[in-house]
């Protein structure tokens, strides 16, 4: 029996078996692997977001306290960056005091990492009382202020003269950091 | 001289079976080309992602450190504000407690408080009103006592009266404040 094909046939043939082979090279050449390439990255890029979500929350619970904390302490943070002025708590405090005299301000030792400036006062009280009331006023003042030892109280007249050290604290500024900015983006 | 009446169809090698096989394979062709070349443009996508994701991680830990930085600072403050604001109620108890430890009867005309100690001057009627109503009080506070007298007018003595507490308990007060 004899097999009869054309040669249209074959071109035909030849044509379909080329085609097929760029196919099936093209495939598993390069389709496959790409797909393959594209998965790990999709799963690399999944878990860098994952990652990248949970450093967000954690940066806004970060940020969330940090703010509660700028708002809940405003006053002591603005304190501690307010730079001493004698002419003004001598505004502030006078009411306490028959008279007020501040000496020069002179810088000490840091204390605990912050700035301490040393300011020695002198002033005429009526009664204790008035020095009562001096010291709440302190805490609630536009300073960090502490009242140190030595204090003297002597009696002139019908007044009482009262001398002693103020530790003022403020922001050191070598260490330049500085909390009252907020800088959270 | 013609041997057929019809006209004769012209031969191309774009048959219909060419054709159709053609038009299967470029089908097929073209698929495959479009699934490639989205592959690789989400490769490209997802590569540039990451990137903009890694470089936002690097951002936000900055932050977070420099956030942290800032609450451990203002945590610093507080501390210390309290620290200060404690002392000087501290202080004002102190104060306080010295002025109602002193009796009518004697006249103080000098205080000095100190770190670790306490300097009284002032007048008595005499020594017993003085031990009996000042001194035993500021027994129980100080651990040494030193008392000196000496005349006064009109009968009465005055006091110079020095008190300190031992440096260790004062060290430790201190401390503690």
């Amino acid at each position: 029996m004899k097999i009869n094909i054309s040669r249209h046939q074959i071109y035909i043939l030849l044509l379909s078996i080329f085609l097929f082979l760029f196919v099936l090279v093209f495939s598993f050449g390069l389709l496959i692997p790409e797909g393959q390439e594209y998965r790990v990255k999709r799963t690399a890029l999944k878990k860098v977001q994952k990652e990248f979500n949970q450093y967000q929350v954690f940066h806004d619970e970060t940020l969330t306290t940090l703010k509660d904390l700028q708002s809940k302490n405003r006053n002591i943070i603005t304190a501690f960056d307010r730079p001493f002025s004698a002419e003004r708590f001598e505004k502030q405090h006078k009411l306490h005091f028959s008279t007020l005299t501040i000496s020069q301000v002179k810088r000490a030792k840091d204390e605990d990492g912050f700035s301490v400036y040393e300011v020695n006062t002198t002033s005429h009280i009526s009664s204790p009382t008035n020095f009562y009331d001096f010291l709440d006023a302190l805490n609630k003042g536009d300073w960090i202020i502490g009242v140190n030892f030595p204090i003297k109280f002597v009696r002139d007249g019908e007044m009482i003269k009262s001398s002693f050290t103020m530790k003022v604290y403020a922001n050191n500024k070598d260490k330049n950091a500085s909390a009252s900015t907020s800088s959270a983006k | 001289m013609k041997y057929s009446y019809i006209k004769p169809r012209k031969k191309t090698p774009f048959t219909a079976d060419v054709q159709l096989i053609v038009t299967f394979f470029s089908i097929t062709i073209i698929m495959l080309i479009s699934t490639y070349a989205f592959l690789l443009f989400k490769d490209y996508s997802f590569a540039k992602e990451r990137a903009n994701l890694m470089q936002s991680r690097i951002e936000l830990e900055k932050n977070i450190e420099d956030m942290d930085q800032k609450i451990a600072y203002i945590k610093e403050q507080k501390a210390l504000s309290e620290k200060v604001f404690t002392q000087n109620m501290v202080l004002k108890d102190s104060i306080a407690n010295l002025f109602d430890l002193v009796p009518e009867r004697i006249t103080l005309s000098r205080a000095d408080l100190l770190q670790n100690g306490l300097i009284l001057y002032g007048v008595t009627p005499n020594k017993d009103v003085y031990n009996f109503m000042l001194q035993a009080p500021l027994r129980s506070i100080f651990q040494k006592t030193y008392t000196s007298f000496y005349p006064a007018d009109g009968g009465w003595l005055h006091f110079v009266s020095t008190n300190y507490v031992n440096e260790d308990e004062g060290e430790e007060l201190n401390s503690e404040n």
